[in-house]
């Protein structure tokens, strides 16, 4: 089980594969079924810019963990023109059917976490992350009093001693 | 990889088999455009059941689709959607607007025959 | 003594209480706890051993006899329990060790007595019979020098007020987190997605609609739609609190990927207010199917399905009642 993945993006092939091992990683997390499409999904986008604006560049998705949270990131790297203007792409365009848009606002939606550095002639990192929940999906119940007795997360019984 | 697209009655259904590349898309748009016009087909179904990502360049081929058989008099019905599917298309913002979708093959046929047949109950 | 289990865990009352060094300083100060306090507080010690065992068992004597204390600790393991504690808790009185762990130590006993559901008045009660209990005995053992015993109860009073505190705030604190929790459970409570005839389901929304609880109704209405081939969803907002610009985005996204499933979706229980919210945030009302009422949702739906609904006669009976009346 690597934590690591690098994914080169030349072809609408290589978008596809990079989904997959999005899919992949994110299930050894135990992201919901829910979670790992929403994944794929920004994964899709963000690489198909890439192959539009860039011609080729990399997706790297590796697993990361910050305290007691663990989480997957996405990041799309390519040397391509950059982005003029990325207020403006960070603009919703899709409700006008703007076939321009880059789908960034969408790929942020998407994620929890969403970080962009671009410089014109230099190229485009994209940076996006998503933890996964501590107890899993919604159906877990939150776990029992401990070993001591203590009602860290459930309700508490009477007659337990301490 | 081509779409299998096989002729049911008036309609054409396009049965998407696998995961399918940009390339992949743009090809099952041309071969429907030019199959609705040599059959006559009245509505195209476009199955996407086995696809787990639906992101925006995927819609915009489909709305090109939708338009195209318009053009050539046919009405589309894009169906089997699944709710993942659904769920991170509305998240991008995209909503397949002015695209007829339905739950499943079935649900697709019922709703061309009530386009294209008036009130004709199809198997309820 | 802290059970070395416990402390090996690291779990810390105060941490989790919020209750800083700075805190038990600054109550130390307010009681005017000064190093004099301490200082005559271990010349007793050793008398307090002393007198340790027979004020304990006079001390839980004085629960037992009385019949809403008597009931916590009819278990006699727990009575054997509690009174190791009560001795420890004694003697540490006097042993001049007033720092975290002392905190940390009387934060727990706290706990546990809070924990067993003894009720705040019981608890205070036993500290008032305790403080009486000891003094008589100081002045029994300071009878040769009687100007010693009055500032030394001042200083175990202050001390035992300090204790007080901690515990009242356990309390406090315990009850804060049960309401913490009844309150996530009361948010949890999922949304019942309802199927009604073939084709057609209701979805009463009731409470507060945030953003997780409304990501997790669209992922169940979802399913639902696939697993229950609905043609037709009714949601029903009229338990719905407020709709604010979120609350309306996360409705409308449930409705668009509805449709992307095929699905119609009737929106019911919209007030005036909610739908003059709803303009106002700029949604395209025209765009929205709404009907006033449940009953006229389902209604729309029925004609949406080809259902009709013919009430059939003599039903109930000869004068149209149900029998009985």
């Amino acid at each position: 089980m690597g934590d690591e993945t690098r994914v080169p993006i030349r072809s609408d092939t290589d978008i596809v594969v990079a989904r997959q091992q999005g899919r992949t990683l994110g299930a050894q997390l135990g992201f919901s079924s829910s979670d790992l499409t929403l994944i794929a999904t920004a994964i899709s986008e963000v690489a198909r810019n890439i192959v539009s604006y860039a011609t080729r560049g990399e997706i790297i998705l590796r697993l990361v963990k910050q305290g007691s949270q663990q989480g997957i990131v996405i990041i799309a790297r390519d040397q391509g023109p950059g982005i003029p203007d990325i207020a403006q792409a960070m603009q919703d365009g899709y409700s006008t059917g703007n076939s321009l848009g880059l789908g960034l606002p969408g790929a942020k939606r998407l994620m929890d976490e969403f970080d962009i550095v671009s410089h014109l002639g230099q190229g485009t990192t994209i940076t996006l992350k998503k933890w996964a929940v501590r107890y899993g999906a919604v159906h877990d119940s939150p776990p029992a009093v401990d070993g001591l007795g203590r009602r860290d997360k459930g309700v508490g019984r009477p007659g337990r001693l301490g | 990889m081509a779409v299998p697209i096989l002729k049911h009655q008036d309609y054409l259904i396009a049965s998407i088999q696998s995961l399918l590349t940009d390339t992949d898309l743009w090809h099952l748009c041309d071969d429907l455009a030019a199959q609705v016009g040599q059959v006559r087909a009245r509505g195209v179904i476009v199955d996407v059941t086995v696809l787990d990502v639906l992101d925006s360049f995927a819609t915009r081929v489909l709305c090109a689709i939708a338009q195209a058989m318009k053009l050539r008099g046919a009405h589309t019905v894009i169906v089997g959607i699944q709710p993942e599917v659904a769920f991170a298309m509305v998240q991008l913002g995209l909503s397949l607007e002015g695209v007829a979708t339905a739950l499943d093959l079935e649900e697709g046929l019922a709703y061309l025959d009530r386009r294209t047949k008036g009130t004709r109950n199809h198997g309820g | 003594m802290i059970d070395p289990a416990e402390r090996a865990t690291g779990t810390s009352n105060m941490r989790e209480m919020e209750i800083t060094e700075q805190e038990i300083a600054h109550r130390k100060r307010f009681l005017e706890f000064e190093e004099e306090d301490i200082g005559r507080l271990v010349e007793v010690n050793k008398i307090a051993e002393g007198y340790a065992e027979p004020v304990i068992e006079a001390f839980y004597a004085h629960l037992l006899a009385f019949e809403d204390t008597r009931g916590f600790f009819r278990d006699p393991e727990v009575l054997a329990h509690v009174k190791d504690m009560r001795r420890e808790y004694f003697l540490r009185l006097t042993q001049g060790n007033y720092d975290t762990a002392y905190v940390e130590d009387r934060l727990r006993i706290g706990e546990v007595h809070e924990r067993i559901g003894l009720p705040v008045k019981a608890y205070l009660g036993m500290y008032n019979f305790y403080l009486r209990a000891v003094a008589t005995r100081l002045l029994t053992a300071y009878n040769k020098e009687p100007e010693r015993t009055f500032p030394t109860f001042l200083s175990l009073m202050k001390l035992v007020f300090l204790d007080i505190g901690l515990a009242i705030d356990t309390y406090i604190f315990q009850r804060e987190h049960t309401i913490r929790i009844q309150q996530e459970a009361i948010r949890e409570i999922p949304t019942p997605v309802l199927q009604v005839r073939e084709r057609l389901l209701i979805v009463p929304i009731i409470g507060v609609l945030d953003s997780s609880r409304a990501r997790r109704l669209t992922d169940q209405l979802l399913h639902a739609i696939r697993d229950n081939r609905a043609r037709v969803v009714v949601l029903d907002i009229t338990g719905v609190p407020a709709v604010d610009s979120r609350v309306a985005s996360h409705l409308l996204q449930t409705i668009d990927a509805s449709r992307l499933m095929g699905a119609t979706v009737i929106v019911t229980g919209l007030s005036a207010e909610v739908a003059q919210t709803l303009v106002t945030i700029g949604v395209d009302l025209t765009k929205l199917n709404t009907v006033g009422d449940l009953q006229g949702g389902i209604e729309e739906a029925d004609r949406l399905l080809g259902y009709k609904v013919v009430k059939v006669e003599g039903a109930w009976g000869r004068h149209d009642q149900p029998e009985g009346r």
